[in-house]
């Protein structure tokens, strides 16, 4: 087991290492660049610009200081002053105090080129908490529906309260959010004036989005749980579990529902991976300040270390995740080992 | 049963609370809250030096003030933080007085109020000359690698030397003579140059605080400003709350603030709409989609106002490949665009037909009132003559034998529907099939810097507010911006002469002589409109209407 999870993590280490190779050299490639304007900036301040954040070096120069800023930790000497260049998400003071301070850095994402004043750092400390509530909120709300919806409709095949619950997931399925955003939001925000239409300044912010974004994963996991649930049914220690004479109630909770939630739990991985790390059109729609606009942004901007960054989180959340799935499957059903 | 105690008590209550309801609403700060110029996403900086997109100037407009400025209603420029200015015979000296009562301030979070920043000693700090030489030297430095510092280096002895890093600051020509003045020198006699002696990229910075808060001296906590606002809070990818700064003199071209905060939320125009609608916020940009919808409600369209943007759309041509190096071919495509059809019917947001290239309102630029007839307008004979003339030239029997043409545009906002158009126009008039090629934003403006498309759309808006910064700036013969390839030597005897001189009605008439070259003889370019904003402006604000494309809060004002 602990041979199983460090063989894992070195794995996901090997895994985020070529993900950020591929990217770096692909996003290189990809015409245009971060100082390309509809109004043109003259070659001189290009030149400029491209001095000032290092793009004149060779690419494989850049990757490697780039890498080398996340990984290796560094010691400075002096007093620091706020730099978007040189943000490191770990600094600890180690001695000494004003020019002589000596201060342990490490994991600088680098800076942004469309904002002088924040880092990539600044957009994970400030804007990530903000999708990460949202993401948690729209999967509880997801779950919450989903899996008493499709347990429903599993348990009731082919009764009305099937037809119901299916026809809702089937209708939650094809309005994709960014039809059921605005709309929830011109009734609820605009003509009830029952919640925020925008913005981000506290709890009853987050209902229309977290709904939105919760209705449309509500309705995929109620459609899988119905789905592996008639499948389980129909399997024989089910039948062995009723012929025992087992209440109904403890067949479906302790045998059939447990044993369904493996293909649940293996989306559920990356659905959180997806959903912590921003939704570009929910935040848009909704003007939440969190990190999926940055998916978007950073690409159209060509700005390269957002581009970086932000594929290199959803990577880690990603590997993270799936990681913690394959170990939810040992719990859901003893019979899966990894060795 | 009826309880007429209880209506009685009722009714009282209603009454009390109207009569409390208006004394709190008296008592309560003025604020607005406004999405002019904003879009989704964070504001990319409030740095005067190294701003770039409206939505930083419009916020730099407020807490920073050049030693000119732009009036925002009627485009002329005055005077800023300087309360006079001299200029030697020869028109190449400018000195400037600056007022002595500006103070620095900054916002303090804990009082809740704006305060006057002191320095070591305890002293009132005063906006200086000094501090206007260090903000020059700033935005001209290599190393802050300004967007904007282009725009103001052939007009600054030493600038462009510094700004390359070949010469140094001692060299840059803008001096402080004493502690309240600064006196700049110009190689040429430019009468326009003291307007772009007012530009952001030029304005005083507190150094001690970009000394102190390095990158992140914009943030509250370092940030000491000077204008009739003051920053307030800085919600990244939210919204900017700026709150009125009492220590502002009031002058007679900027007056002291008369709301108390104005905040600025970064949402695209139809997140604004949304909220608009909910009565949340009071100043927005109409979506475009919803333009149609504002202009047939009873209510929205008494607030809809349609402002002028200083900037002017059109199609390029690279003059320089073929077939598009033919006059007679540009001015045949100039001509068979209907451009007042092409405003009503696809942009519908009340923009004007252009006739040429500088936007009128701009210092110097002909307007329709002196130059009802100069330049191009739809013109079915004319496109087809100079057709006729154009395939001649070419030794072409018909246009079935023109070359294969593409009109190049990004494909981002309405740019698709216009260039869906305007294709459609040249099929019915003129018989010519130019095949659309959509691009992604950025891959599109990188191409038309390193080599313009054969026809592309692009747009031009004003840095500073003279004809000479589109005529001259854009398509000049040798200026770096002249993607068109436009090349004509008497176009560029006329805009170097307009330069130089120092007459605005003299100015005016060689920039009119300019524009019919360009657009009616030669064709360089294809002018389409000219640019509106459409707002809505909730009927309590008082709102001055902007010719400029920023907008001065410090006019505003709310009523009843």
């Amino acid at each position: 087991m602990g041979k199983f999870i460090t063989r894992r993590i070195l794995w996901m280490f090997l895994v985020l290492f070529v993900i950020s190779l591929i990217t770096f050299f692909l996003m290189r490639n990809v015409p245009g660049g971060p100082f390309a304007r509809e109004k043109p900036l003259p070659e001189a301040t290009v030149k400029l610009l491209n001095e000032k954040y290092n793009l004149d070096a060779p690419v494989v120069e850049q990757y490697l200081d780039y890498i080398g800023d996340i990984v290796l930790p560094r010691i400075t000497t002096g007093k620091l002053t706020p730099s978007s260049a040189e943000d490191y998400l770990v600094s600890i003071p180690l001695s000494g105090s004003g020019e002589d301070q000596k201060t342990l850095q490490w994991i600088n994402f680098g800076p942004t080129y469309k904002s002088r004043s924040r880092s990539v750092n600044d957009i994970f400390r400030e804007n990530l908490p903000v999708s990460f509530q949202l993401g948690v909120a729209a999967l509880t709300i997801a779950l919450a529906i989903g899996v008493p919806l499709g347990t429903i409709a599993a348990l009731k095949r082919n009764t009305i309260y099937d037809y119901i619950g299916m026809g809702t997931a089937i209708l939650g399925v094809s309005f994709p959010v960014i039809i059921t955003a605005p709309v929830l939001q011109y009734l609820f925000g605009v003509q009830w004036g029952l919640v925020p239409v925008t913005g981000w300044e506290g709890p009853q912010y987050a209902i229309l989005p977290a709904f939105a974004l919760g209705f449309v994963n509500a309705a995929l996991i109620a459609r899988l749980t119905r789905a592996s649930l008639l499948q389980v049914l129909n399997e024989d220690y089910i039948r062995t579990a009723r012929a025992k004479g087992l209440t109904e109630r403890s067949v479906i909770v302790a045998h059939a529902l447990r044993n369904s939630l493996i293909p649940v739990v293996t989306i559920l991985g990356p659905l959180f991976a997806a959903l912590v790390t921003g939704t570009f059109v929910v935040e848009t729609i909704f003007g939440i300040p969190g990190m999926g606009r940055y998916f978007v942004t950073s690409i159209t901007g060509r700005d390269y270390p957002v581009i970086m960054g932000t594929i290199l989180l959803y990577a880690f959340f990603l590997v993270v995740m799936n990681l913690l799935v394959d170990l939810a499957y040992m719990w859901i059903d003893p019979r899966i080992r990894f060795d | 049963m009826k309880r007429p105690g209880f209506t009685l008590l009722l009714v009282c209550a209603l009454m009390l609370t109207l009569v409390v309801g208006g004394v709190s609403a008296q008592e309560a700060t003025k604020t607005v809250v406004t999405g002019l110029h904003m879009v989704g996403g964070d504001i990319p900086t409030i740095d005067p030096h190294a701003a770039e997109t409206s939505a930083s100037i419009e916020i730099i407009n407020q807490i920073f003030i050049g030693l000119t400025n732009q009036d925002a209603t009627t485009a002329n420029m005055e005077m800023g933080i300087a309360e006079s200015m001299d200029v030697s015979e020869d028109g190449k000296v400018f000195t400037f007085k600056l007022r002595q009562d500006i103070p620095w301030v900054r916002y303090n979070p804990e009082t809740g109020a704006v305060e006057q920043v002191t320095d070591e000693a305890g002293n009132v700090r005063y906006v200086n000359a000094y501090d206007s030489v260090y903000g020059a030297l700033r935005g001209l430095a290599p190393e802050t690698a300004s967007p904007y510092s282009y725009v103001p280096l052939p007009y600054i002895v030493g600038a462009a030397e510094f700004n390359s890093g070949e010469g140094s600051a001692e060299d840059v020509m803008f001096k402080a003579l004493d502690d309240y003045t600064v006196q700049i020198t110009s190689p040429d006699a430019a009468s326009f140059a003291a307007s772009i002696y007012g530009l952001w990229v030029l304005r005083a910075v507190p150094q001690w605080a970009i000394e102190a808060g390095g990158d992140s001296w914009t943030e509250v906590e370092y940030i000491n400003t000077f204008g009739p606002y003051a920053l307030k809070e800085w919600a990244h990818d939210e919204s900017i709350t700026l709150i009125k700064n009492p220590f502002w003199p009031g002058t007679d071209a900027i007056p002291q603030a008369k709301i108390d905060e104005v905040v600025f939320r970064f949402l695209d125009p139809q997140q604004q709409f949304a909220e608009y609608l909910a009565g949340t916020m009071d100043a927005i940009q109409v979506p475009l989609e919803e333009i149609e919808r504002v202009k047939a409600d009873a209510t929205l369209s008494q607030e809809y106002i349609v402002g002028n943007q200083p900037c002017t759309y059109y199609i390029g041509f690279d003059n320089t490949e073929a077939p598009m190096d033919n006059a007679h071919l540009r001015l045949a495509l100039s001509y068979a665009i209907d451009r007042q059809s092409l405003v009503d019917n696809v942009t519908r947001g009340g923009q004007i037909p252009a006739q040429w290239f500088s936007r009128p309102g701009l210092a110097s630029a002909p307007t329709l009132e002196t130059h009802p007839d100069l330049g191009v307008k739809f013109n079915l004979e004319r496109a087809q003559a100079e057709l006729a003339m154009a395939l001649e030239d070419l030794g072409l029997a018909s246009v079935s034998e023109l070359p294969a043409l593409s009109l190049a545009y990004n494909d981002s906002s309405n740019h698709g529907q216009i260039m869906q158009a305007i294709q459609q126009m040249w099929t019915e008039n003129l018989g010519i099939t130019v095949t659309l090629t959509a691009m992604e934003p950025s891959t599109y403006f990188a191409s038309i810097s390193e080599d313009a498309p054969i026809i592309y759309r692009a747009g031009w808006c004003q840095d500073y507010s003279d004809a000479n910064n589109f005529l001259y700036d854009v398509l000049y013969s040798k200026s770096s911006q002249n993607d068109a390839g436009w090349n004509n030597a008497d176009y560029d005897a006329l805009v170097e002469q307009a330069r130089l001189e120092s007459d605005p009605e003299i100015r005016r008439d060689l920039y009119a002589q300019a524009e019919d070259i360009l657009v009616n003889q030669g064709g360089g370019i294809a002018p389409i409109y000219w640019y509106t904003i459409n707002f809505l402006v909730k009927p309590n604000v008082e709102y001055p209407p902007s010719v400029t494309g920023n907008e001065a809060y410090f006019e505003w004002d709310i009523t009843g």
